[in-house]
């Protein structure tokens, strides 16, 4: 097992009075620079913190115009980090290829991230989520031969020696010749997050890269998700390795199940109600119809649906309890999924950061020993009684 | 007496697609909206005294090769195929809203392929102070209220009875998939031509002087997509062209209205 710290970079503080969703349209005179500052380097504070508790990496991502994550440069924070931590992977996930026009940029800022950090960058790439393409305008329906086109270009970038001219639909360079390389060869490991596209999945299982589960629904989902995962491997003639397999959930322990309750539950309602709400908007032509199918049969169980604790819980859309019980239910759960990396929200929606750090503290302590006991390296995740719901 | 229309295929270079004709007389070629209406009264009506055509555009229906197309010109391009195939030389064409951009898209590059122009609510130019509304993103019960003046109009009910879809996928529990996917096909299909820039080309204006063609721009005053300054600059910018507006009429007014859009096409026709 393999265990990472994911950080969203929250607004904490969006004005009560505000209604609306967190994407897109929410104004951004509701943003105080002054509290940014403070959750920036506070955020990135936890992420430094992570190492020093002994996790295997660090993950951040990239969105636009919105309070859920104020990360619209990842890149700018996994060069802090790059030089801020020493042995910690730093997960890019990812950077949003069809917003980066040449994408030869994201092959210039990751492989200067990788040199920096001495080979430590995981390099997520991901379509980008349906708000960013109202954010930036590029057309949606042009999102997934953009993404296609993108991703070649950079893995070619990254392994065969410059210059040469690309040519492709949408990107013409004349003189593709980055410097620096990737310090990692043939080039950094390649992440992928998916919320369901059935074309994202075979992508991914042809490439041999990693599928990273798309947080925030029902388990149940997850598990048909990494199933069908399983089956575009053996489709590939090969069986997925649980470390091509990644789960993101929020967690959060305390000493015991009531007290992670008592101090967790208005943290992460803020997320759900405050934060979440237009996050999966689906711009027209963003996904194909044989994807849309798939998505929508997961719909009813997205975790802004979700109202109650009991819900929370049983869907296991956050795990939550004493060292005991988170144990008891990640074992069970990533029993069920199969996958190999663990990413967990360790900060959520409005959670302070003295919560933050004793909860990432005692995840460290007490849930990951027994986990990585439970799962050694090498061995198989899943359950050999594991059911597809 | 009307004429139902009949379904037919044609194999263009880029694929199947999918048109409906009915009726005898000179051709009239009807294009759509982002709606991909074309069982419209209106249309049966004109079968009386034209041969009307209706093809459903790429990514539409049952309309391959939308993969094919990234802009007007390709737009234009397959409209070009489809004369040569259907053996056109300049017909009568009558678009609404974005089946009146692209047929205003044609009229401007290849003027002599244009016999008469008909433009309903078009969209296609960017107007200072007079945008276009946002029709992405859109539940079905806000649109109904842009396109119609009488929301118990059938479709604007149809449209009011599945309110849940906005394209917010992870919101739903019960979605109508037979409705959702037609419409999200044309949706995507429209998102190609008028994503960015958003529903226009900003080279349109300066060429709509070159347009040769008899051009009728009819107008519903109450529409709540598309300010009415767009028909009239439309209207300005064609040589000679006529601007009708129907005061009780919105976007689609040739569902709400399809005797008087019929009576207006058929004058203008005669005149």
């Amino acid at each position: 097992m393999r265990f990472f710290t994911f950080h969203l970079m929250p607004y904490t503080q969006l004005a009560p009075s505000y209604e609306g969703p967190a994407w897109v349209t929410v104004p951004n005179a509701l943003y105080d620079p002054r509290l940014g500052h403070e959750l920036y380097n506070r955020y990135l504070d936890e992420l430094v913190y992570a190492e020093e508790l002994g996790f295997d990496g660090v993950c951040i991502n990239e969105h636009h115009q919105n309070a859920y994550g104020n990360m619209p440069s990842p890149n700018l924070m996994a060069a802090v980090l790059a030089r801020q931590t020493s042995n910690v992977k730093i997960a890019v996930v990812g950077n949003a290829l069809p917003l980066y026009d040449p994408p030869t940029r994201v092959a210039e800022e990751f492989a200067m991230i990788d040199v920096i950090s001495n080979g430590r960058l995981i390099a997520g790439m991901v379509v980008g989520g349906g708000p960013e393409y109202y954010s930036f305008s590029v057309n949606p329906a042009q999102a997934r031969e953009r993404f296609q086109e993108a991703h070649d270009l950079i893995l070619k970038a990254w392994t065969e020696p410059g210059p040469f001219e690309w040519v492709s639909k949408h990107y013409r360079i004349r003189y593709v010749n980055p410097w620096p390389r990737p310090l990692q060869q043939p080039h950094p490991e390649v992440w992928i997050p998916g919320a369901g596209s059935v074309e994202t999945m075979e992508f991914v299982a042809r490439h041999r890269y990693a599928y990273m589960g798309i947080p925030y629904f029902h388990l149940d989902v997850f598990k048909r998700y990494f199933s069908m995962f399983r089956d575009a491997c053996q489709a590939e003639g090969y069986d997925a390795d649980p470390m091509q397999q990644g789960w993101l959930l929020p967690i959060y322990v305390a000493e015991t199940d009531d007290q992670a309750r008592r101090e967790y539950e208005e943290h992460l309602w803020y997320f759900v109600k405050r934060l979440l709400p237009g996050i999966t908007i689906q711009p027209p032509g963003y996904t194909s119809v044989r994807s849309l199918t798939n998505i929508l049969k997961a719909a009813g169980t997205f975790m802004l649906n979700v109202d109650t604790w009991d819900e929370i819980v049983e869907g296991r859309y956050a795990i939550v309890g004493s060292p005991e019980t988170v144990t008891e239910q990640l074992v069970d759960a990533l029993g069920q999924l199969g996958t190999g990396n663990l990413l967990g929200l360790f900060q959520l929606g409005s959670l302070p950061g003295e919560l933050t750090r004793k909860n990432m503290a005692l995840f460290a302590d007490q849930v990951i020993p027994k986990l990585r006991a439970e799962f050694p390296d090498g061995t198989s995740v899943l359950r050999p009684d594991a059911k597809v719901a | 007496m009307p004429t139902p229309l009949t379904e037919e295929f044609l194999d263009t270079p880029i694929g199947k697609i999918q048109m409906f004709r009915g009726g005898a007389g000179a051709p009239l070629v009807y294009l759509h909206s982002a709606g991909g209406e074309t069982q419209l009264d209106v249309l049966d009506d004109l079968a009386d005294s034209f041969d009307v055509l209706v093809p459903m555009f790429p990514g539409f229906g049952e309309s391959e090769g939308i993969e094919h197309i990234d802009g007007m010109e390709d737009a234009v391009f397959h409209l070009l195929d489809m004369w040569a195939l259907l053996e056109l030389d300049a017909p009568l064409v009558v678009g609404l809203s974005l089946g009146a951009w692209i047929a205003a898209e044609l009229a401007t590059r290849y003027p002599d392929h244009v016999g008469e122009l008909v433009l309903i609510n078009p969209v296609g130019l960017y107007i200072e102070g007079a945008p276009i509304q946002e029709m992405f993103g859109r539940s079905p019960a806000e649109l109904a209220e842009m396109l119609f003046v009488d929301q118990s109009h059938p479709i604007a009910a149809l449209m009011h009875s599945f309110d849940a879809f906005t394209g917010d996928v992870g919101k739903q529990t019960e979605i109508p998939l037979e409705i959702v996917i037609p419409m999200w096909k044309a949706l995507g299909a429209t998102a190609r031509l008028g994503w960015d820039p958003y529903l226009h080309n900003p080279k349109l204006r300066a060429r709509l002087r070159r347009i040769t063609a008899p051009t009728l721009v009819i107008a519903g005053a109450r529409d709540g997509l598309v300010p009415i300054e767009h028909a009239r600059t439309y209207a300005a910018e064609i040589p000679e062209a006529q601007l009708e507006v129907i005061e009780d009429g919105a976007h689609w007014v040739p569902f709400e209205q399809p005797g008087t859009v019929a009576t207006l096409i058929r004058e203008f026709e005669a005149r």
